[in-house]
């Protein structure tokens, strides 16, 4: 009897132990907090006593990002953020103070001009958001949280590879573009949104993180800055003058194709002046002609032999065949 | 059996202590596990994610960016450990993280950052891509993947290419010998690149704080370049060097790049000011690339090594570009914000310049051959100097109840002042050419203001204009020659957006933009496009209007008007149902008798999605995309001088896409350790050119030249399906196995190809075997992830 009362035991605390192993030692064991975050600690407690584990979404995670690092003096807490909620507290059918989000749950969000005020309380004055008053997205009255997540531990649009996701929410053409035969690495997540464009808003066209597309592009095609011996006019104003980078048919990333792309800008000198068919396609195109197809038109066209079209740095390329 | 009762009562007692005593272990067990599965929530959760995957088929085009290019076995890892301090911790805001993704791939990424918020950060990045281009591409030339050199076999032989195929006696481009198709071999073609980043960033006060940022980028590999080989070298066996003749070369991509960002930044109560430093120094390995051509411009009875024309042209130069930055804030009243910057930059390019002077083979005089004419080069390498500037100012106010007014104004220069200078040399064709190098400039400045009213609590109006004023020219061109077509062109755009949300659950917008381009235009500007030698104007293609014929504006000089339209609606029909429409459409007209006339452009997007709980849902799109562009050209015969063309003809293209998706989660199933997701995608793209050529009248027919110049081609047609079913079984608390199958088809029609082809190419392009990029793979993948805390 004694030893079934010993094994029952010992199995208890061994349990007991091996649970606590696997608990993480700071709930209930952790030092004396100082008064002041002991004090953000007990304010949290007024909303996480009801919004505990238990919640469809993850409000708790919030504790694992930035927003959740008490030891940072900056930390807001749940009321920072959400209001007093005075009402809300004496009654769970009266809305919180603000509500963040896009879509109707249990209460209407609040309009995304409240919304983000309260988020740029702590996020204004940041060099990241220096144009956001007046930009593309603001004046759309789009709120913070209609792309960031804070009470999850992660937060799409902040990873590169879930980030575009967030973005085709709305811009739905970009969404079928990057599946386009030719295309940047959106969709593989090695290229984000964020490479290029700076949705808190700047002073470059469409949002674009640098002040023009041009600069934009040689952050990582430096080999297209030059400048060049001899330039080529259109790319050195504007690359989406011959390329579209959210995805094209056409390779690489070109409206058009050669000899119909540079005929847009060229009629003469040399073959630029004619019109162009079944000469692109080839024999196999169909045609029975004796005369057969020219290097003009075939394959890379023009650029057979003009193929330096970014500009050429050699003494005897002025026609960018060098 | 007193004693007996006596110890069992006993025993009792000591069962009820020592049940008590586990009582006050197991019972706050109990209550543990609620803090247990809330400390779970509050408290970071590291990964580590092993197995392997299969892929079925060798492709580049499939494994373009993902890293999957070869049939065969992978390995799968990564990992997501996060340390530090609990978000409770009293003496530091500590914390780091490691993390790492498809290490087993050509895109793998690493990661890494430790922290005390809100007082220093530190971050190591390192990222890899590799991108396939084609593994097709046929070659016989020899030399490295990336390198600069390329030369033919000893015994390759010459190559007739002639102009009139029927008297080519083999070998031509088209009938190559057995001798000289057993040369070729297959080059994979590809570029990688390699990014390693360290960042950090240090709070020296709550008001100032400062960061430094660094990349490395080093590239490699190559990409295919058209070339064309010199005219007028002389080879042995009574033939010349065909001058324009083609191949396909690789060129490499040998670069590094090095970026740095600095700035300081300082937070005041009511502004902000950044001031910051961006340097860029770009370095290519080479500055040419150099290879050999066998075709010459008859037949031939040559052999061995001087057969060959030896050519050269220039990579891209290394360059540098510095960069001073400032921008900031400041807030007058709560309503009233003025935000701005200002950033000047300077470019710097000094590459030697490629070598002029080749040696030839022996026979050929005078050897080595020089491209430049005598006294033609003026220097050894441009000292090409450019200077960027940018300004923005922008003032918002919102004093008045319900009203939002703003007013901005930008201005983005290019200085480019480069030395302008004339090189005298030979062309590919073996003309005479002089050059003379125009260093382009242009300066934009826009003015905006726009007001935003809100007329109802869920109804608002947003009025803007801007006006946009763009200048072009160059600096010191020699003989002081006008550079650009349109010197100067004026736009002005008015943008109106309304909002309003309908019912509590209905959104709906839309928009209209009108914008008025006037460009003015020089038809007798002289750019670098025409040979500076031949400028009378009794030639009618000179170089006049850059080479073009009178009437021709290219379409980004040209005057035009814009209008486009757009609306959507999204209706949140339930808590868990959510619906959307939108489309939009786009016009522009040109003015210019010839060149681009018009174009439009139009797309719809249909989305809905139901959530039938928190975690699971289904999501379907619909995009439509369609794009077209009327070209109107001409020049056949050639007319006079300042005389535009008759014998006109028109091009248009016309783009339609068609993308349908389709994404499911699935959560919850057996007894909730099992997840499925689905995603299925398909699009349809096609680009289709129509040429019309009223003139003539045999336009229509399929054989005869006329087949050549008009009629429609076939279309580039890509056809992409793309199945993914991933399943996620939860083995036990901390670890799941997943199991996922890929499936990804893409059929590719695209005449490009025709031209490249052994037998079909044109008489003076070599082959190179490029075939469509269609492809047909499945891709099983088997992984187990880990968690733990």
């Amino acid at each position: 009897m004694k030893i079934i009362i010993k094994i029952i035991m010992l199995s208890g605390l061994l349990f007991a132990s091996a649970h606590a192993e696997n608990t993480p030692t700071t709930v209930g064991e952790a030092p004396a907090k100082s008064p002041a975050q002991a004090q953000e600690l007990d304010r949290d407690s007024v909303c996480t006593n009801c919004h505990d584990e238990n919640e469809n979404k993850p409000i708790l995670a919030i504790y694992q990002t930035a927003h959740g690092n008490k030891a940072d003096t900056r930390t807001p807490s749940c009321q920072s953020c959400h209001g007093e909620s005075e009402k809300h507290l004496s009654s769970k059918s009266e809305a919180p103070d603000v509500i963040f989000g896009s879509k109707k749950g249990a209460f209407a969000p609040n309009d995304a001009k409240e919304q983000n005020t309260t988020c740029l309380t702590c996020h204004d004055n940041d060099q990241k958001r220096t144009h956001w008053q007046g930009s593309a997205h603001q004046a759309a009255d789009v709120a913070c949280t209609s792309c960031h997540v804070s009470h999850a531990a992660h937060d799409k649009v902040r990873d590169k590879k879930t980030q575009p996701g967030v973005c085709f929410t709305c811009h739905n053409d970009q969404r079928a573009q990057v599946r386009k035969f030719s295309h940047h690495p959106i969709a593989e997540g090695k290229v984000a949104c964020a490479d290029c464009h700076n949705p808190h808003g700047s002073a470059g066209p469409k949002l674009l993180a640098k002040n023009t597309v041009t600069e934009t592009c040689y952050t990582c095609h430096a080999e297209k800055r030059g400048p060049y011996l001899w330039e080529h006019q259109p790319v050195t104003e504007d690359c989406t003058n011959c390329h579209t980078p959210h995805g094209s048919n056409i390779t690489p990333l070109l409206k058009s194709r050669a000899p119909f792309l540079c005929q847009e800008c060229h009629d003469g000198p040399h073959r630029s002046i004619n019109p162009v068919a079944g000469d692109a396609a080839g024999i196999q195109g169909g045609i029975t002609s004796p005369t057969l197809p020219s290097e003009n038109f075939t394959g890379r066209a023009c650029m057979n032999c003009h193929s330096l079209v970014h500009g050429s740095n050699h003494p005897a390329g002025a026609l960018l065949q060098r | 059996m007193k004693i007996r009762n006596e110890e069992m009562k006993v025993s009792v007692l000591a069962l009820a202590v020592h049940f008590a005593l586990l009582l006050t272990v197991a019972f706050p067990l109990s209550a543990h596990a609620d803090e247990d599965e809330a400390d779970a929530l509050k408290h970071f959760i590291n990964s580590v994610e092993f197995g392997a995957l299969y892929s079925s088929q060798d492709s580049a085009k499939f494994g373009e960016y993902s890293g999957l290019e070869e049939r065969g076995f992978y390995g799968l890892g990564g990992f997501d450990v996060r340390g530090g301090k609990g978000y409770d911790s009293e003496d530091s805001a500590l914390r780091w993280k490691l993390n790492g993704a498809d290490l087993g791939t050509t895109s793998r990424t690493l990661g890494g950052s430790v922290s005390d918020q809100g007082k220093w950060k530190l971050n190591l990045g390192y990222d890899e891509l590799r991108h396939n281009i084609t593994d097709t591409y046929q070659t016989p030339l020899q030399g490295d993947t990336g390198g600069n050199n390329f030369n033919l076999p000893e015994n390759f032989g010459t190559i007739n290419s002639a102009v009139t195929p029927a008297n080519n006696p083999p070998p031509s481009t088209r009938a190559l010998n057995p001798n000289q198709l057993f040369d070729f071999h297959t080059e994979k073609e590809y570029t990688t690149r390699r990014n390693g980043s360290v960042g950090t960033s240090y709070s020296f006060t709550p008001q100032l704080t400062g960061q430094i940022d660094y990349n490395h980028l080093d590239q490699s590999g190559a990409k295919l370049i058209g070339t064309g080989s010199q005219g007028g070298i002389d080879l042995l066996g009574g033939s010349t060097g065909r001058a324009e003749a083609v191949n396909i070369i690789m060129n490499p991509t040998n670069y590094t790049t090095d970026n740095v960002n600095a700035a300081l930044n300082w937070v005041g109560d009511k502004g902000h000011l950044t001031g910051g430093y961006y340097g860029s120094i770009f370095h290519d390995d080479y500055n040419s690339l150099s290879w050999q051509s066998a075709q010459a411009s008859g037949a031939s009875a040559c052999s061995g090594t001087n057969c060959y024309v030896n050519n050269n042209m220039s990579t891209a130069p290394s360059n540098s570009l510095h960069q001073a930055n400032l921008t900031g804030g400041y807030a007058f009243t709560p309503v009233t914000k003025l935000a701005g910057g200002f950033s000047y930059g300077y470019n710097w390019q000094n590459d030697s310049y490629a070598p002029v002077s080749i040696l030839q083979v022996r026979g050929n005089t005078p050897n080595p051959y020089n491209m430049m004419q005598q006294n033609g080069l003026p220097a050894s390498s441009l000292n090409g100097q450019v200077e960027t500037i940018h300004g923005d100012l922008k003032l918002t106010n919102q004093s008045i109840k319900d009203l939002t007014l703003s007013a901005g104004y930008k201005i983005n220069e290019r200085n480019n002042n480069s030395d302008s200078d004339t090189y005298n040399y030979i062309n590919i064709a073996n003309d005479s050419y002089t050059g003379v190098n125009t260093p382009y400039s242009n300066r934009k400045m826009q003015y905006e203001a726009a007001a935003a009213y809100r007329l109802t609590k869920g109804q608002s109006l947003t009025l803007a204009y801007e006006h946009e004023n763009l200048k072009r020219w160059c600096n010191g061109v020699v003989g002081s020659a006008q550079c650009v077509a349109s010197p100067s062109s004026d736009e002005d755009k008015i943008d109106l957006t309304y909002r309003l949300k309908a019912f509590e659950n209905v959104n709906f917008n839309a928009g209209y933009i009108y914008s008025n381009r006037r460009a003015d235009l020089d038809d007798i500007y002289l750019a670098n496009s025409g040979n500076y030698a031949v400028r009378t104007p009794a030639t009618s293609s000179s170089v006049l209007n850059g080479g073009n014929f009178q009437g021709f504006v290219a379409y980004p000089y040209a005057s035009r008007n814009q209008n486009m339209g757009k609306a959507g609606v999204n209706w949140q029909v339930t808590q868990k149902l959510d619906l959307g429409l939108n489309g939009r459409y786009a016009y522009d007209d040109y003015d210019a008798t010839l060149g681009v006339q018009n174009g439009q452009s139009a797309g719809v997007n249909v989305d809905a999605t139901y959530s039938y709980t928190e975690n699971n849902s289904v999501s379907a799109y619909w995009s439509w995309q369609n794009g077209q562009r009327n070209l109107r050209s001409g020049g056949t015969p050639a007319p006079a001088a300042f005389t535009v063309p008759t014998g006109i003809w028109t091009n248009n293209l016309e783009d339609n896409s068609n993308a349908v998706g389709l994404l499911t989660r699935h959560g919850g199933l057996l007894n909730g350790k099992l997840e499925i997701i689905g995603d299925f995608s398909y699009s349809l793209d096609e680009s289709t050119y129509s040429t019309q050529v009223p003139y003539d009248p045999a336009c229509g027919s399929t054989t005869g030249a006329s087949a050549l110049t008009c009629g429609t081609l076939s279309p580039i047609n890509n056809q992409l399906i793309s199945l993914k079913l991933t399943g996620n079984y939860k083995v036990h608390k901390n670890g799941k196995i997943s199991l996922a199958y890929i499936y990804q088809k893409l059929n590719s029609n695209d005449y490009f190809y025709n031209g490249t082809q052994f037998g079909y190419t044109p008489s003076r392009v070599m082959p190179t075997g490029l075939q469509e990029q269609d492809y047909t793979v499945n891709v099983v993948a088997l992984s187990y992830n880990y968690a733990f805390q």
